[in-house]
């Protein structure tokens, strides 16, 4: 008896131990349940996308969408062409009106009060007006006496300005006459400018309107198409709750319920649309909208020719450069499209293979769009991993520095000190640091790049605030405490034998430690970075709030400056998403399908950083 | 600096000539390594130091009780800031600001509305420290149990191993995907005892009166202190099994020796004293359990609720009810503070750092929140770490 029940209480503790691997299935087998459904329906999303038409528009749709790029550079090379031009008189008028803004808006109050006060019918008091209208003069005309003026102007005009701004009144519409002439030289020159560069801006503009009429015929078969998509799945929907309901009358016992819901059924049954059928006016037009395409890649290639192939400053050139190197390109797609618009067939069935490649290989994530939802993974995938590595890049160094230090330099009081508050980074919660990546360290980043003498370096002046440099530092101090007490770990267990050996050759400290000591923990702190990755990859809160979370594959074109883009990652997507849709949804699928992805990572790299482990195992002396 | 190494540094020696490179070298390199680990100690100084700054006087007052009362012990609100004709803003409440309004009559201007930055942090306050006392609970005992496993009972073999690589992965597995497990598992398929099971349950099975339905606990705290608890199991069990291992064998082996059984060794010569040790390192899951956000984000989460999880409405008792009537009620309310969902400090950082438009007002609110929170869990952390450097001291065998 006894001995059953030691053996009862061993099992007891042993099923407690289980249940770490029990968890670890429950979590492959809960991810898979709800997102394994995901390839079906997705497929099921894209037969309707072909069958109704969508797929066709978007052969045209997707290479016109350079377009919109292509014209955007063409209109930056022509504000910069003429900038220089009108530049000073420019900031004069701009100057101006902000110093007039900023009267007025220091003068709100009594202005206001001056306005609603005139507005009351019947009138107020005359006196009581005049004592309103006599504050807001003395108001503005101390404003005008203490505003900041810039040196863009003359003492005299200093003066001016002074004089007819203190006159501001919510009564006087007229605009002071100082910012009128302002506004008046501004036009001129500005016109003046224009005249320059016609041959830029004529190219640009018919550049611009070239593609209307194609646009046009595409919006109005979208239209169509559309109507067919949205009719299908609307059947899909009723079709499901009359199923429901079927299921219902199947299992009701009551005579009465079962006759219920099955004319319930019955009521709600619809028919699928007939797809051949809404299609076939939009076939018949493929011949007008190859033709549209031809004539607007000749008119763009006509564009093209008239453009000039220079500017006169630096920025204008490189645009139109880049303008005449991607047009061709821009035209070859377009062509392209031709054939593909013919080749194309509504019937052929969409491949398993097709919808796998346009999971993992799919470069657009849209959702709750109107038109068509794409679940492409490549965009969050190339977030998360450039926001890893930048992470990365900055732990390594840092954390394997202040592990060696402080496992063969430090004095014992500065190891007291450095240890525990490498060990404090551990507690403070990921949403703070998100916080302060908001809050602090965003600006920081942002003023930084704005000094002048860094602008040098790739990227600077960046855009954007929260981007993936700034996910990436903060990331980098999450993974410091995992990597550093790792590292540290991989250095202690160095044997002592091959410390004294290489002391007795005579070897300084440092030759010691970095060809010696070192080399042989190479294994353990290759597993701390890989563990410090896993940590990075899986981290959410950070990208969630500092990253961006812009839906985009980064533009590697830039160059390094690529890191100051936004984006959004594995993680982000699911914390952000997976709140607002329904249980079920193609969405909601695709988002546990990204969580078995994030899983699979996490294992791979557990097992890459034990792997690396074994395998460079030191001997124990 | 280097005059901790009088016997190998060159300074030592007062007549030494000029270094040479090879010393010059030495020095530039235990430079760069002291400088890399005392930045890290810097930029960790620098941010703790900013958000002191920012939320100390919000947090803190001039005069008695020095502490802003009304912050800590009020619920988060929509915050009313109406400005009157002379500049003057009032902050008010949804019910402040009409009074105010009817008062300011003709000289009212204008009114701001700022979501979730009024009030103070009580209700997320009140759910982090629901959701860690449900997660400790449960992962301290099954981390306990399945340490005393590892520790005291297997220490080898296929099945200890497998069980050590499940806790390697289980750690490595990112916070978001435990959030996705929780709400396939707790939210929509934990077992619930029900009368009518709903469409969505996995299987129910029929036990006379009711039914054992697998439909899921919904949003609650109890479904977010389950997915917190698997998240700091592999911390709770790394570190119980230290502290078992650092209990010297002498004592299992003379317990045995004086014949006890392998349960009463574990009982009264091991436990007893890797207990302190055990409890030092959940203050550490204490701290990791209330700082983690994505876990709860589906499962027990919630951006706004205006009643404390016990404030929930229940139907008023007859006049004539017996004491068991009473006794039912206090039941139903103590278990609805578990199946309701919460504010949980992180998620309320959250949101107000990324769904509210930022202003002067919901910065306040937002440093107030991440000051507490930082103390909380930085003081649990803290604690954690210093006992530990004392219990190392105190037990040495």
């Amino acid at each position: 008896m006894a001995w059953d029940m030691q053996k009862l209480i061993r099992s007891f503790f042993a099923s407690n131990a289980s249940v770490t691997i029990i968890v670890l299935l429950l979590i492959m087998v809960f991810l898979m349940r709800e997102g394994a459904g995901f390839l079906g329906t997705y497929k099921h999303e894209l037969e309707i996308y072909r069958k109704a038409g969508l797929e066709l528009c978007d052969l045209v749709d997707r290479p016109l969408a350079q377009h919109q790029d292509l014209s955007s550079k063409l209109r930056r090379a022509v504000t910069t062409s003429i900038d220089p031009l009108i530049q000073s008189t420019r900031a004069r008028r701009d100057a101006a009106f902000y110093i007039k803004r900023e009267i007025e808006q220091s003068t709100t109050l009594p202005r206001e009060a001056l306005t609603q006060a005139l507005e009351k019918t019947p009138a107020l008091d005359p006196a009581k007006l005049d004592q309103l209208r006599r504050q807001v003069a003395s108001e503005t005309a101390a404003a005008a006496a203490t505003a900041a003026i810039s040196n863009l102007f003359s003492a005299e005009e200093v003066a001016r300005l002074r004089r007819e701004m203190s006159l501001l009144s919510p009564e006087v519409t007229e605009m002071p006459s100082f910012l009128t002439e302002l506004s008046a030289a501004f036009r001129v020159m500005d016109k003046e400018a224009k005249q320059k560069y016609t041959q830029l801006i004529e190219a640009s503009d018919l550049f611009e309107e070239a593609p209307d009429s194609l646009r046009a015929m595409l919006s109005e078969l979208k239209e169509d198409v559309l109507f067919t998509k949205e009719a299908a799945m609307e059947y899909f929907t009723l079709e499901e709750g009359r199923q429901k309901l079927l299921k219902a009358a199947e299992v009701a016992t009551d005579l009465k319920e079962k006759a219920d819901l099955l004319a319930e059924a019955e009521a709600s049954k619809t028919e699928e649309p007939n797809y051949q059928e809404n299609l076939a006016p939009v076939l018949e037009r493929r011949e007008e909208l190859q033709e549209h395409i031809t004539q607007y890649a000749d008119s763009i290639t006509e564009a093209l020719k008239t453009l000039p192939k220079t500017g006169d400053v630096p920025e204008a050139t490189k645009l139109l450069a880049e303008v005449h190197e991607h047009m061709p390109l821009h035209v070859q797609a377009m062509r392209k499209s031709l054939t593909e618009i013919k080749e194309w067939q509504a019937e052929k069935p969409v491949s398993i293979i097709t919808v796998v490649g346009a999971f993992f290989f799919g470069s657009a994530w849209l959702t709750n769009s109107s038109w068509q939802d794409f679940f492409g993974f490549v965009p969050l995938l190339a977030g998360s991993v450039v926001i890893a590595l930048i992470a990365i890049v900055i732990a390594t160094p840092l954390s394997v520095a202040a592990a060696i230090y402080t496992n063969q330099f430090a004095s014992d009081r500065e190891k007291e000190f450095i240890k525990p508050v490498i060990e404090f980074i551990q507690a403070i919660p990921s949403v703070v640091l998100g916080f302060i990546g908001i809050s602090l360290l965003g600006d920081l980043i942002k003023d930084m790049s704005e000094i002048p003498w860094l602008s040098g370096l790739p990227g600077f002046p960046i855009q954007e605030r929260l981007n993936m440099f700034n996910a990436g530092c903060l990331l980098a101090l999450m993974a410091i405490p995992t990597m550093f007490s790792l590292a540290e770990d991989a250095l202690n267990n160095v044997p002592q034998a091959y410390i004294d050996a290489s002391d007795a050759l005579g070897a300084t400290k440092l030759q010691t430690v970095f060809r010696v000591i070192v080399p042989a923990a190479l294994s353990g702190i290759a597993a701390a970075v890989l563990l410090g990755l896993g940590r990075v990859i899986g981290e959410t809160m950070v990208v969630l709030l500092v990253a961006g979370n812009r839906i985009a594959i980064p533009d590697f074109g830039v160059g390094p400056g690529f890191i100051f883009q936004p984006a959004h990652t594995l993680t982000g997507i699911i914390a952000q998403e997976l709140g607002e849709v329904s249980r079920g949804s193609a969405h909601w699928q695709a988002l546990f399908m990204v969580g078995i992805v994030l899983f699979a990572i996490s294992l791979l790299v557990n097992g890459c950083a034990r792997a690396v482990v074994r395998r460079f195992e030191t001997p124990k002396a | 600096m280097s005059a901790s190494l009088p016997s190998s540094s060159p300074e030592a020696n007062p007549f030494a000539g000029n270094q040479s490179a090879v010393q010059r070298r030495e020095t530039t390199v235990r430079w760069l390594l002291r400088l890399s680990t005392f930045f890290i100690v810097a930029v960790t100084v620098a941010i703790v130091m900013h958000i002191l700054v920012k939320g100390l006087p919000i947090t803190l007052r001039s005069e008695f009780p020095y502490v802003n009362v009304k912050f800590l012990t009020e619920l988060p609100g929509t915050l009313h800031v109406i400005f009157d004709k002379q500049g003057n803003a009032t902050e008010t409440d949804v019910n402040g600001a009409d009074e105010i309004k009817k008062q300011l009559g003709e000289n009212f201007r204008e009114e701001k509305t700022i979501s979730y930055s009024g009030g103070g942090i009580l209700g997320p306050i009140v759910g982090t420290a629901l959701l860690v006392v449900v997660s400790v609970s449960v992962a301290l005992f099954l981390g306990v149990c399945s340490a005393i496993y590892l520790s005291e009972y297997a220490s080898k073999g296929k099945r200890v191993e497998m069980i050590r690589l499940a806790i390697l992965n289980l750690a490595g597995v990112p916070s978001v995907v435990f959030g996705l497990f929780g709400l396939g598992a707790f939210v929509l398929s934990a077992p619930v005892l029900t009368d009518a099971p709903l469409e969505r349950s996995l299987f129910s099975i029929p036990l006379g009166l009711t039914y054992l339905s697998f439909q899921g606990w919904d949003t609650c705290v109890l479904s977010g202190g389950f997915t917190l608890a698997f998240v700091i199991l592999p911390v709770i069990i790394t570190a119980s099994e230290q502290c078992l291992q650092a209990v010297p064998h002498g004592f299992r082996e003379t317990s045995m020796a004086l014949g006890a059984t392998r349960w009463q060794t574990i009982w009264r010569a091991v436990l007893p004293f890797a207990t302190p040790g055990i409890l030092t390192s959940s203050i550490l899951g204490i701290a990791r359990a209330a700082g983690e956000t994505a876990p709860i984000m589906f499962t027990a989460a919630l951006a706004f609720k205006d009643k404390l999880p016990w404030q929930k409405d229940l139907p008023p008792l007859p006049a004539d009810a017996g004491l068991f009537a009473h006794w039912e009620q206090s039941v139903e309310r103590f278990l609805g503070i578990f199946t309701e969902s919460v504010q949980a400090l992180p998620y309320h950082i959250y949101t107000l750092a990324a769904r509210i438009p930022h202003n002067e007002y919901s910065e306040r609110a937002q440093y107030g929140s991440v000051f507490v929170f930082l103390l909380l869990v930085a003081s649990l952390a803290a604690t954690s770490i210093w006992m530990r450097r004392r219990l190392r001291g105190k037990y040495k065998w």
